[in-house]
């Protein structure tokens, strides 16, 4: 091992990465890109706000409580439909998904149950729905929730049964939390992984490598700087994401030693395997192709995007067996809920991962013309 | 063969095979320090591979090669920082400067006394030195290879097919840096499939074909060795002319220009063939007499052409 040599390959290939505008691209923007886009996407349900179209026939004081009684939970903004208005052909006029009536007569079914203690004076609410509507469930829920307190309210008895949320973790996380651990894991993993596959394939097929087989640099050299500069580039990238994450979404999240941990075990891990896929992908152009056939199913498997647990049963199981599953959750672990045994637990797992996988990687590598 | 100090390179009955294809079959011949050795043979002869052994990126399957006094098998390391490649299709960084590349090749050999400049100006690349490598041309990458190659100050220079591909242009700028490096007294192993560009610049000619090595010598020694005619050319249109060399005992032959080639074994027999045509009353516009070049001398040994573009018609009998 030179340090001279491995010193000016990191040089040589920083520099080239900081003239190449594509290079800088996927390390730096698209990560950050998709923490905006999906941050945006889904850190709107916390302030969710549905529209909800009311018709209100009655036109009573009663009715109009009711009206503003909807609207007081945060949940619908409430909006007059004519009284006069056919309620199935306004939904389709107006493209809404959900409509609610007050009937004829709501008034005063209202004062006979409360006044003349009439148990069989009752009201219906009609809704007008449109069932291809993905919202439309959970605007129902909240439409039922309602009822059944007004219902148990308006019996006058205080409630038998209260639920009480307490959750498991420590803290609560809001989505972009739980996001930007995935995020950094996939980010870094794509470049390690596609920087080792592609850049040797690259080199070779230039003939670089051929020339390099000729200078005193060795295989250990070789590799070496090929790590230091995927850790520089998974730096680059991981600081990005967290300065654009916090800057624009105000995320909490820890940032203590484990991070640096983790970014220097998943480079090794990533081009460790991207040197096992170097020998079946010789060219530059399959490098590519066989580096994202290996990516993408990573990526959606492995609770990058979303949790774990909304994948069915076996798939949850296949996860487990995909290393980037442990970088998300230990990094979640680390990051999110400051759990160190699960932190601890996943670093174990991937180091031991990293170290099978860079060591038969490097056994694989034939940087020189070989036999 | 000896293995004394004046040997730069001693190959000995080396063999490469891949698979069943034997590229490299029982090749021997020594290159003495300070000389250019030109190693030419068509595409597929088995020059890169027997080059790129000596330079140590292969191994042999049999066959003993040393480069200065040490064994290519064993004592890479050794023979590494002494030696300098310009690899065939020499290429670098994109990204990188001419003069970042040799201070990139620089470091990696430790060489922090070598002057880039002046390895700058013996490639004429003075007013290139800030341009990235995917802006040089291929004559210009090829320099900035050679400049790269000589960053360690190397006792032996192997360039694989230095001017390959480039423009007559530029090919001539190559051949004025190579032989700049003849003048400073180098090793230098050429390989080439460039004929003129071994009668230019070589010492010592090795013809390579299928693998076998057929020839080697100073191009004047192997001109006189397989080519001991002379080939007459006699401007004329007339179809008598051909007759009356016939007649006379000659094989002529009309070339694709309408000119009468004739080969003679001396100066008498252009004497009789000129009398000949001039006592039949023929008119003879014009004639040449000269010596066959090594593209002839090639052609003659290997049955091969050496490269697309070589005139044949000069080798018809």
């Amino acid at each position: 091992m030179t340090p001279r040599i491995i010193a000016a390959n990191l040089v040589v290939r920083l520099r080239s990465f900081s003239r190449e505008k594509s290079a800088m691209f996927f390390t730096v923007a698209f990560p950050v890109i998709l923490v905006l886009v999906f941050g945006a996407i889904f850190t709107k349900p916390e302030h969710m706000n549905f529209e909800l179209p009311v018709q209100d026939l009655d036109q009573s004081d009663a009715s109009a409580k009711l009206v503003k009684g909807l609207a007081s939970q945060g949940v619908f903004e409430t909006i007059p439909v004519p009284a006069d208005a056919d309620a199935i052909q306004y939904t389709r006029d107006h493209k809404i998904n959900l409509l609610l009536i007050i009937p004829k007569g709501f008034e005063d079914m209202q004062l006979r149950r409360l006044e003349e203690w009439d148990d069989d004076a009752s009201v219906t609410l009609t809704y007008i729905y449109d069932p291809s509507s993905t919202s439309l469930k959970t605007k129902l829920q909240f439409l039922n929730a309602m009822a059944a307190a007004a219902n148990q309210e308006i019996s006058g008895t205080s409630p038998f049964i209260t639920l009480k949320e307490q959750s498991i973790l420590a803290k609560k996380y809001r989505f972009i939390e739980f996001f930007v651990p995935g995020i950094i894991a996939m980010a870094v993993m794509t470049s390690s992984l596609s920087g080792a596959l592609n850049t040797n394939a690259e080199l070779r097929q230039k003939g670089i490598l051929r020339k390099l087989a000729t200078t005193p640099i060795t295989r250990t050299d070789w590799l070496l700087s090929n790590v230091l500069y995927q850790i520089v580039l998974a730096v680059i990238s991981t600081v990005s994401i967290l300065l654009v994450s916090y800057a624009v979404f105000d995320v909490r999240l820890e940032i203590n030693a484990w991070l640096p941990v983790y970014v220097v075990l998943e480079v090794f891990a990533f081009v460790g395997i991207g040197m096992l896929l170097t020998p079946i992908a010789r060219e530059a152009e399959s490098a590519a192709a066989a580096g994202n056939a290996f990516l993408f199913p990573m990526m959606f498997l492995s609770g990058t995007f979303f949790p774990v647990e909304m994948m069915p049963g076996f798939l949850q199981k296949f996860a487990r067996i995909l290393p980037l599953y442990y970088l998300n959750e230990g990094l979640r672990a680390s990051m999110i809920f400051v759990d160190n045994t699960t932190a601890l637990r996943c670093a174990a797992i991937t180091a031991a991962v990293a170290g099978v996988v860079f060591v038969a990687g490097a056994l694989v590598t034939r940087w020189d013309q070989g036999a | 063969m000896t293995h004394s100090d004046d040997n730069a390179i001693t190959v000995e009955g080396l063999t490469k095979h891949y698979g069943d294809l034997r590229a490299v079959n029982d090749v021997s011949f020594t290159v003495r320090r300070g000389e250019v050795f030109a190693f030419l043979g068509p595409n597929g002869a088995g020059k890169t591979t027997t080059v790129e052994i000596i330079e140590t990126i292969r191994t042999p399957t049999s066959g003993r090669v040393n480069v200065l006094g040490m064994d290519v098998t064993k004592q890479k390391r050794d023979i590494v920082p002494r030696i300098g490649v310009l690899p065939q299709g020499f290429s670098s960084y994109d990204r990188i400067t001419v003069r970042e590349s040799i201070l990139y090749y620089r470091r990696l050999f430790g060489c922090s006394t070598t002057d880039v400049d002046a390895l700058i100006d013996l490639t004429n690349l003075g007013d290139k030195r800030d341009v990235q490598f995917n802006k040089l041309s291929g004559g210009l990458k090829q320099r900035l290879g050679i400049a790269i190659a000589l960053v360690n100050d190397p006792e032996v220079v192997f360039l694989d097919e230095p001017t390959t591909g480039l423009d007559p242009h530029a090919r001539r700028a190559v051949w004025d840096v190579l032989l700049g490096l003849k003048r400073k007294g180098k090793t230098v192993f050429l390989t080439t499939h460039y004929m003129e560009e071994a009668e230019l610049l070589a010492d010592t000619v090795a013809i390579i074909s299928k693998g076998k090595l057929v020839a080697m010598g100073s191009p004047e020694d192997l001109i006189e060795r397989n080519a001991n005619y002379m080939c007459l050319t006699l401007r004329s249109a007339e179809a008598g002319v051909l007759d009356t060399v016939r007649r006379l005992g000659f094989e002529p032959v009309r070339d694709d220009r309408n000119n009468i080639r004739v080969r003679v074994k001396q100066t008498d027999d252009v004497e009789a063939i000129l009398s000949g045509v001039k006592g039949a009353g023929l008119a003879l516009p014009g004639m040449d007499v000269r010596k066959p070049n090594l593209e002839e001398v090639f052609l003659g040994l290997t049955g091969e052409v050496l490269h697309e573009s070589a005139p044949v018609s000069g080798a018809t009998p």
